[in-house]
């Protein structure tokens, strides 16, 4: 296995160009989603699913809202309109403890030598189970052939040496891709230089196991600007295997209890018929 | 830096003749050949000729993105629902069955044949409701490809391809003398155990995802899907039973069952007491309404069976009672989960509340889960 490799996402880079989301369709040859207008700023992508492996979130704040947390020094006299907007690159994160993995009852999902979360296209049946196991809902299962889809991190071009498409793309070096530790250091500096800068609420989501003890830590993590919830991100996101031992304790239990429930019957009904 | 070779001058007729300047793109190159090619988006345009703004009020302290689902909805078709309903039905039939054929002794002997028919028959329709859900129904076979002990949907193939094959057997030689008749009564008794598994293991399903509602009764999931079963293969069963003892035999198991599963969703209601938006699906709305009914009507099940002696008639409407009830708790339980993947704020106020990784004694092992077995191909 080659070191692990991932993206570090720089929402404070990004400026919401969307060439993340052409380049990643234009290589992996997905079709547009159709041409609708929701209001949401810039955002008519909506949401990551069988079709977009990468969306980008664009959030408009008022200064009010904004200010108590995140706002550099200098800013909000005007020259910002009192206004604040976000952007950020969503894109699966190939997470160490991953639901979708850990849920696919074909092992179609498997971790590949770059330590990324790959679907076997040929392997999966469509049951759709990798669908509710994310939390972060980014799989989902195609209309029209049935099979689940997301994010390879382009693993074709990995495979010849060769850069994502979206981190290729990404004209700002919001999206930067490489070895997972290496840009887990990059990150950290990052994060140091805009707090010195005085920019608050700036947050890295998911660097590591300690960030996010839930997913054991994201390879593809982020540098946030406010809370997750603002990006539409999870807070405290958990791999649904860490509770399912739990429900399998009750479940075991509760089987246990029909069985002795039916003897009990059995047994009841043998002694009045041999009275 | 060298100049540039001779740029060629103007095209004359010589240039212009030739089939090709050598600087045309491979027209190969522009095939969609990729996995992801010749996608259809099943509806690209939702509200055609209409802005569908989908804004919404920013609130600062809880924030939401526009709304907007933070979770893929399931995928999952209405055949699931009734899956659910059949298996737990089928697992209960066999329990029982099984139960019948070690405990009960000759009184039980028709009541452990009618249990053997409808394990076997809610084992076969379960899983062609199964594969009629699959995106890919032709590769159902892929799903005994692996032995995956933290997919609840790997163990429930297990689980439901050996009951069924255990039941075949059971059902086929159970009353037989001689070796093969040994070989069935195994099958049944086989059946019994694996039927406890299958009519719990829908709850692990369920509570095994990142649907907040799913993830916060995972306690009780299992603890109704099991008691919901009971119920329904005792109403069923009683409603054939020809014998006092076989009646009694299946009035019990199925008020039990009546009573666990009635438990059971009174828990459920108030399993997420710190985060109330997560339970909001079992309290408004459509999947509300359905929720009450599944209890209700469960609960009317009990009444009307339990009164002293009864009617043909009133032990129909009694069966009749308990089957709708456990069919609309299935339904509701569905629906509800559906509606709780939509609503952005169930998962951010439940796991700001406390019920994402930070309710775990210990945090997962951060490191990728290993499965050692190798993979059947």
């Amino acid at each position: 296995m080659t070191a692990a490799k991932g993206f570090f996402t720089d929402t404070s880079l990004c400026i919401g160009c969307k060439a993340c989301e052409v380049a990643c369709k234009q290589w992996n040859q997905l079709p547009a989603d159709g041409l609708h207008f929701t209001g949401n700023s810039y955002d008519n992508t909506g949401h990551l699913g069988a079709s977009t492996w990468r969306h980008v979130a664009f959030v408009e704040q008022t200064l009010p809202e904004a200010l108590g947390s995140i706002e550099p020094q200098g800013a909000g006299n005007g020259s910002s309109f009192g206004m604040r907007w976000l952007m950020e690159s969503d894109v699966c994160k190939h997470c160490q403890r991953a639901g979708c993995l850990e849920a696919c009852p074909t092992g179609a999902i498997v971790r590949t030598e770059f330590d990324s979360v790959y679907v076997q296209p040929d392997v999966c049946n469509g049951c759709g189970y990798c669908v509710v196991a994310c939390p972060f809902g980014v799989i989902d299962r195609r209309d029209d052939d049935g099979r689940a889809w997301k994010c390879t991190l382009c693993y074709d071009r990995l495979s010849d040496g060769m850069t994502p498409a979206c981190a290729k793309h990404c004209p700002t070096e919001s999206i930067q891709f490489g070895d997972v530790e290496e840009l887990r250091i990059r990150a950290e500096r990052r994060l140091e230089e805009l707090q010195a800068r005085g920019v608050r609420g700036a947050q890295l989501y998911g660097q590591d196991a300690r960030n996010q003890p839930g997913t054991g830590g994201l390879n593809a993590f982020f540098l946030l600007l406010d809370r997750p919830e603002v990006y539409n991100l999870p807070p405290d996101p958990v791999v649904p295997t860490a509770k399912g031992r739990e429900s399998w304790t009750f479940a075991g239990l509760a089987a246990a209890g029909m069985f002795f429930t039916a003897m009990a019957g059995a047994l009841l009904a043998r002694n009045r018929s041999v009275r | 830096m060298t100049a540039p070779p001779n740029p060629v001058p103007f095209p004359g007729p010589a240039e212009l003749e030739r089939p090709t300047d050598g600087r045309e793109v491979d027209p190969s190159l522009g095939l969609l050949q990729g996995e992801g090619a010749a996608q259809r988006v099943r509806t690209p345009e939702p509200h055609p000729g209409h802005l569908a703004p989908t804004h919404v009020e920013a609130d600062a302290r809880t924030p939401t993105y526009y709304g907007l689902p933070v979770l893929q909805q399931p995928v999952w078709i209405r055949t699931i629902p009734v899956y659910l309903f059949v298996g737990g039905m089928a697992g209960a039939a066999s329990s029982l069955g099984a139960a019948s054929l070690v405990a009960g002794g000759p009184t039980l002997e028709r009541l452990e044949n009618r249990c053997r028919a409808l394990g076997l028959a809610g084992d076969l329709a379960g899983s062609l409701l199964l594969i009629a859900d699959l995106g890919r129904p032709e590769r159902f076979l892929n799903m005994l490809r692996v032995f995956r002990p933290t997919s609840p949907m790997s163990m429930g193939s297990w689980i439901l391809a050996l009951s069924g094959a255990a039941n075949t057997a059971g059902f086929l030689f159970g009353s037989r003398r001689g070796p093969l008749g040994a070989l069935g009564r195994v099958g049944i008794a086989a059946g019994g155990g694996l039927g406890a598994l299958l009519a719990g293991y829908t709850g692990v399903l369920l509570a095994n995802t990142a649907i907040p509602l799913w993830q916060a009764a995972r306690r009780e999931l299992p603890v109704l899907s099991v008691g919901s079963g009971m119920a329904s293969a005792g109403a069923v069963l009683e409603l054939f039973s020809d014998s006092g003892a076989s009646r009694k035999v299946t009035h019990w198991y199925g008020s039990v069952g009546k009573v666990v599963a009635i438990g059971a969703m009174l828990v459920m209601q108030r399993s997420a007491p710190r985060a109330p938006r997560v339970t909001e699906p079992l309290r408004t709305g459509a999947t509300g309404l359905l929720w009450r009914a599944g209890l209700v009507l469960t609960a009317a099940g009990l009444v009307a069976s339990g009164l002293g002696n009864k009617s043909r008639a009133r032990e129909r409407l009694a069966a009749g009672l308990t089957l709708a009830g456990a069919l609309a708790t299935r339904l509701a339980v569905f629906h509800a989960g559906k509606r709780s993947a939509r609503d952005p704020r169930a998962t951010f106020e439940g796991q700001r509340a406390g019920m994402g990784a930070a309710e775990l004694r210990r945090p997962p092992d951060p490191k990728p889960a290993v499965f050692k077995l190798p993979v059947m191909r």
